[in-house]
C-alpha cells in the first residue's frame, strides 16, 4: 500500500514535468486547430503545413521573429490572442467590423473573390449593363445578395434569391438562370463536377466593395499591440514586394485563381 | 507532405512520417494523462469539500454548496471557456499587483486544474453519500478508542466509504475521459483534436469523405479501449475494497 501510493504520486509529479510546454518562443502565432486544409493542417508527420503556414513563415522571415505555430479552437481563437495565449492570430480570418470591436487587424494577406458564372456561350462581359435584362441567381442574406442588389438590379437585371447556393447552381444548370455569384473558391468546385462543367463557365470576378463584400483576411492582433501591428503591415508589403505571394500560391494548384493577394 | 497518392488504411495508420498512428497514440496519451490528473485533482477537492459539507461552519457549508450546485449545473465547455481565459487573465492580474511579472502559466496544468475543480464538485457529493453511508456504530467505536479526527478519518472514514463511492467515482471517470475532449478548445491536440485533424486532411488530399469517418471511428474505438479498462480497474479496486464485507445477497 505504501509503494503504491509513493508511486501513484512519483507518476503524476512525472506526467507533470513531461507536459512543461514547449521552449518560449518570441511570437506564438494561433492558427485554426480545425484544421483548414489547404491552408493549415497538420500533414502526417505531425508537421503544420499549407498556404497560410508559408505565408506565416516569410511573415516572421520579414519580422525577423522566432514564430511557434500554436493550433487554437477557432471558437476560442479571439479570447486566446485577449487571453495572450497567443500573440497573433494567421486563421484565415476576415476582417469584419464586428470582430474589429475586440481585436486589431493588419491589411489583408489574401482574399477570395466574388465570382460571376453563367452559360457556356464565351460571353465575358460582365458590367451591370450588359446584365441589364438578364437573371441573376444569389443564395438568400448573404453579402452576395447586398453586392447584387446594389450593382446588377438598379441597372436591369432581375435577381432570384435561393435558400442555399446549391439550388441556385442547379437552376442555373437546368436554364432557368442567366448568372450565379458566389466566393469564387465555391462556384469553383461547382464548375469542377460533370454538371457544372458541362452546363457553366467562369464568367470573371466582381470587382471589389469592401464595404459589402468585407475586407479579407488579415492577420488578428491585440489591441494595444499597435507597434506589432504597423510591423506586420510593413512586412505584409515587403512580402507581397518580393513576389513570394505568387510562389507560394504556386504550389496549390487548387488555390490559383481562387485567392488573390496583395 | 509526404502522404502517397494512393493509401490503405495501415500506411494511415502507421508511425512515422507517412501515416498518423504515432500522432494518434499520443494525442491518446494525452487524454488519459489529462483524465486522470484533473481526476485526481477532483478527488482532493471532492474529499475536502464532503468533510467541508458535513462537518464545516454554516458559512463553509453554504459556500461549498454554492461551489458544487453551479459547477454541476454549468455546461462543462462554458466553465473551460471561462476558467481558463479569464481564470488565467486574473491570475497574471493580481501577481502584477504583487509585483510578479512575466509569469507564464503552463497551460496544461491550468486546463488540468479547471477539468479537475469540475470534477470536484460532482465528486464531492458522491464521497459525501458515500460517508453519510457509512454506520454510525464504526465511526462511535473510533471515537470511543480515543483516535483523533485525523486518524480517525485515515483509518475509518476514508477506507469505510470508498466502498460506497466507487461506483459513482468509476462513472466519475468517464465523464472526465469525455470532458478531456473539450480541452481541445483551449488548445491541446488531445485524441479527438488529432483523429479530426488527421481526418480532414487526409480527406482533403484523398478527395473522399470516408477518411473522415474511418479517423472518428478510430477514435471511438480508443475512447472505448480506455473506459474499458478503467472499468476493470475500478471494478478491482472495489473487489478489493469490500474484502471482508458480506457479498449482497
Amino acid at each position: 500500500m505504501k509503494f503504491n501510493r509513493r508511486f501513484v504520486f512519483a507518476a503524476a509529479a512525472v506526467a507533470l514535468m513531461a507536459s512543461g510546454g514547449p521552449a518560449m518562443a518570441d511570437l506564438k502565432i494561433g492558427v485554426d486547430a480545425g484544421p483548414y486544409p489547404p491552408f493549415a493542417s497538420p500533414d502526417p508527420s505531425g508537421k503544420w503545413v499549407g498556404w497560410e503556414i508559408e505565408f506565416m513563415d516569410a511573415l516572421c522571415a520579414e519580422l525577423k521573429e522566432k514564430c511557434e505555430v500554436t493550433p487554437t479552437a477557432w471558437e476560442g481563437i479571439i479570447p486566446a490572442l485577449n487571453g495572450k495565449q497567443i500573440d497573433m492570430i494567421v486563421a484565415s480570418m476576415t476582417i469584419t467590423n464586428e470582430r474589429k470591436k475586440s481585436i486589431n487587424f493588419s491589411n489583408f494577406y489574401y482574399d477570395t473573390p466574388t465570382a460571376l458564372i453563367g452559360n457556356k456561350d464565351g460571353d465575358k462581359d460582365i458590367t451591370p449593363a450588359h446584365l441589364s435584362g438578364k437573371t441573376v441567381g444569389v443564395q438568400a442574406s448573404t453579402v452576395h445578395q447586398k453586392y447584387v442588389d446594389k450593382y446588377f438590379a438598379p441597372a436591369g437585371a432581375t435577381i432570384k434569391t435561393y435558400q442555399t447556393q446549391d439550388e441556385a447552381n442547379q437552376d442555373l444548370a437546368a436554364g432557368r438562370l442567366d448568372y450565379a455569384q458566389a466566393d469564387a473558391a465555391a462556384l469553383d468546385a461547382f464548375l469542377k463536377t460533370d454538371q457544372g462543367s458541362s452546363c457553366c463557365e467562369m464568367k470573371g470576378m466582381v470587382p471589389e466593395d469592401a464595404e459589402i463584400l468585407g475586407g479579407g483576411v488579415g492577420v488578428g492582433l491585440r489591441q494595444e499591440d499597435t507597434a506589432l501591428l504597423e510591423r506586420v503591415n510593413a512586412a505584409i508589403a515587403a512580402v507581397a514586394a518580393a513576389g513570394t505571394f505568387k510562389g507560394i500560391t504556386g504550389k496549390y494548384p487548387d488555390l490559383n485563381g481562387v485567392i488573390i493577394t496583395p | 507532405m509526404p502522404l502517397a497518392a494512393t493509401v490503405t488504411i495501415f500506411t494511415i495508420l502507421s508511425f512515422g512520417d507517412q501515416g498518423y498512428g504515432d500522432e494518434i497514440a499520443r494525442s491518446a496519451l494525452m487524454t488519459v494523462q489529462i483524465s486522470v490528473l484533473a481526476y485526481l485533482v477532483g478527488f482532493l477537492i471532492g474529499l475536502g469539500g464532503a468533510v467541508g459539507k458535513l462537518t464545516g461552519s454554516r458559512v463553509t457549508r453554504g459556500i461549498l454548496d454554492i461551489y458544487t450546485t453551479v459547477f454541476r449545473a454549468i455546461p462543462e465547455l462554458v466553465l473551460i471557456i471561462l476558467l481558463y481565459y479569464s481564470g488565467n487573465a486574473a491570475l497574471i492580474a493580481i501577481l502584477g499587483m504583487i509585483g510578479v511579472t512575466g509569469v507564464q502559466i503552463n497551460g496544461l496544468l491550468a486546463a488540468i486544474v479547471v477539468l479537475g475543480i469540475v470534477q470536484g464538485a460532482y465528486q464531492t457529493e458522491v464521497i459525501r453519500a458515500a460517508i453519510q453511508a457509512i454506520p454510525l456504530g464504526q465511526i462511535e467505536a473510533a471515537k470511543a478508542y480515543g483516535m483523533s479526527p485525523v486518524l480517525r478519518f485515515r483509518r475509518i472514514t476514508l477506507p469505510a466509504m470508498l466502498p460506497f463511492a466507487i461506483p459513482g467515482l468509476a462513472n466519475l471517470f468517464l465523464n472526465a475521459t469525455k470532458d478531456s475532449a473539450l480541452i481541445s478548445i483551449v488548445g491541446f491536440t488531445e485524441l479527438s483534436q488529432a483523429t479530426k485533424q488527421a481526418g480532414v486532411f487526409v480527406k482533403y488530399i484523398q478527395g473522399n469523405p470516408l477518411y473522415l469517418l474511418v479517423f472518428y471511428g478510430i477514435a471511438a474505438l480508443v475512447y472505448l479501449a480506455i473506459s474499458m479498462t478503467s472499468n476493470q480497474f475500478f471494478a478491482y479496486l472495489e473487489r478489493r475494497m469490500r474484502r471482508g464485507q458480506a457479498r449482497p445477497a
